[in-house]
């Protein structure tokens, strides 16, 4: 299976674990993963603001560079996923803003390329079955909370990937990797997101309660899609766990880092070097 | 409709017309054109400011808002500091049971509040700024000199600067920004000219 991928500026540097596991995990199913030749900033946030020609031409150009590789991108930033799925979702429903984007960049683009999430074309196209078949070291007994955040789910209506109450892929992922999943309230609620740069104390805030509730349920490892959410709790936990002993550790890892485990990676290319909190000790339990 | 005694109108005040002023009448329709989203719907069950993750930290809660945009409040809404600490993560939207955006009127009140000059929060604006810009210049984002720029502008010096040294050690920051910008600088320099 050939898919365009785009990375992402993150994906790209903070995360490049999740990146490189990605790439790991992708090869291990079958999934060819064709980076775009030559990508820029999705602009992030800001397509969602109200009169949005001007931030529909960062996504559209993606979507535009991604038709001449296949008919699907695939995505696994959640900002990114979110941005470019609601850009398509304009470009195809509105003609007149689809004739000045598709003008001002010189490409041609109807909104034809269909935007999905890895988790999707995992549950979607794979299969929790190919999946489990690939599992080479189940990783059995340990306790690992889904942390879904917001932009992979909602507005529900135009991101459709899951119930954006109470969504179960991740769930499902992790049983099919043999994991103990801990059913996790929080699993939807906000991180505090892009508030980490002009309002860190309230981000913080926001933080701490997903990493108390995840603690008191004995989770041992979070997993998320999200490298903002990645950078949010792992930052906000490593400052609780110098300071009190409120939290025990819960390192929060990529849902691709626990995939790659589970199908037999090389330590080494986890990426876990890159993590405040380190996941090695909850790792270590596992003995694989 | 039925006919009642002046006592009854007393007891329900859901009978009692609440007139606005016409600057207040405009507000409320202006709000209502520019979002696209029946706020007028909005029957205050609080939905909202219950599963917002920063009502904790508003000075006027989510429902709070809405309410005084019905009332065509448009002064108290748009110097609100609630306004900007609204990261869009969409709780609100997805629980509203009369189907309304509260999320979309947050950004179109930032978007009124901008126009008129009304900016209660400058860091988020500054942090907004200093983002495009850095695509801007680098094409993708490029954190050190994004922080650098938000640093200086917003005049908190330090502030991340633990998180950078963190970060840097860990491998997580490059040190050099990635290529492909110049096609991108064409994009903004396209747009500045059609805007003047």
């Amino acid at each position: 299976m050939k898919v365009a991928y785009y990375p992402g500026c993150t994906l790209a540097s903070k995360a490049k674990a999740f990146d490189q596991t990605a790439r790991w995990v992708a090869q291990k199913l079958d999934i060819e993963l064709v980076e775009l030749p030559q990508w820029q900033c999705c602009g992030g946030l800001v397509p969602q603001v109200a009169d949005a020609v001007m931030g529909l031409l960062a996504p559209v150009r993606i979507l535009a560079d991604a038709q001449s590789i296949g008919d699907r991108l695939v995505t696994l930033c959640s900002f990114c996923y979110n941005t470019l799925k609601r850009a398509n979702l304009i470009i195809q429903q509105d003609a007149e803003r689809r004739q000045k984007v598709t003008d001002f960049l010189e490409q041609q683009y109807d909104g034809k390329v269909k935007v999905v999430h890895m988790l999707e074309l995992i549950r979607d196209e794979i299969g929790f079955e190919t999946v489990r078949s690939k599992v080479t070291r189940a990783l059995t007994g340990i306790r690992v909370a889904p942390y879904y955040g917001c932009l992979l789910l909602r507005p529900s209506k135009e991101i459709g990937l899951d119930d954006p109450e109470d969504p179960t892929v991740m769930e499902q992922l992790l049983e099919a990797l043999g994991c103990d999943v801990v059913d996790f309230p929080r699993k939807v609620e906000c991180c505090g997101s892009f508030m980490i740069v002009n309002r860190p104390e309230i981000a913080a805030q926001c933080s701490a309660t997903i990493l108390r509730s995840a603690s008191n349920l004995g989770a041992q490892l979070l997993v998320t899609s999200c490298p903002l959410c990645q950078f949010n709790l792992d930052w906000q936990q490593m400052r609780m766990l110098e300071s009190n002993g409120e939290i025990s550790p819960v390192p929060v890892l990529y849902f691709t880092q626990l995939m790659a485990m589970a199908m037999g990676i090389e330590p080494y290319l986890l990426g876990f070097e890159q993590h405040l909190v380190d996941p090695r000790p909850a790792v270590m339990e596992l003995r694989l | 409709m039925k006919q009642s005694t002046g006592r009854e109108q007393v007891a329900r005040t859901d009978e009692i017309p609440i007139v606005l002023t016409e600057e207040a009448r405009k507000f409320v329709q202006e709000v209502i054109r520019r979002s696209g989203e029946r706020v007028d719907w909005c029957y205050q069950c609080g939905k909202c400011t219950a599963g917002c993750p920063v009502a904790f930290a508003m000075d006027i809660e989510p429902s709070r808002i809405m309410r005084l945009v019905q009332l065509g409040q448009g002064e108290r809404v748009l110097k609100s500091k609630a306004i900007w600490l609204c990261v869009g993560c969409q709780t609100c939207t997805t629980r509203c049971p009369q189907e309304i955006d509260p999320a979309k009127i947050m950004d179109t009140l930032r978007e009124m509040a901008l126009e008129k000059g009304y900016i209660a929060d400058r860091e988020v604006v500054t942090f907004f700024k200093s983002f495009l810009d850095n695509i801007r210049k680098f094409g993708r984002s490029f954190e050190p000199m994004l922080v650098l720029q938000y640093n200086l502008k917003s005049g908190h010096l330090f502030q991340d600067a633990d998180k950078g040294f963190v970060l840097l050690s860990k491998g997580k920051l490059p040190l050099r920004p990635s290529h492909n910008s110049a096609s991108v600088k064409q994009i903004f320099e396209a747009l500045e000219g059609r805007k003047r």
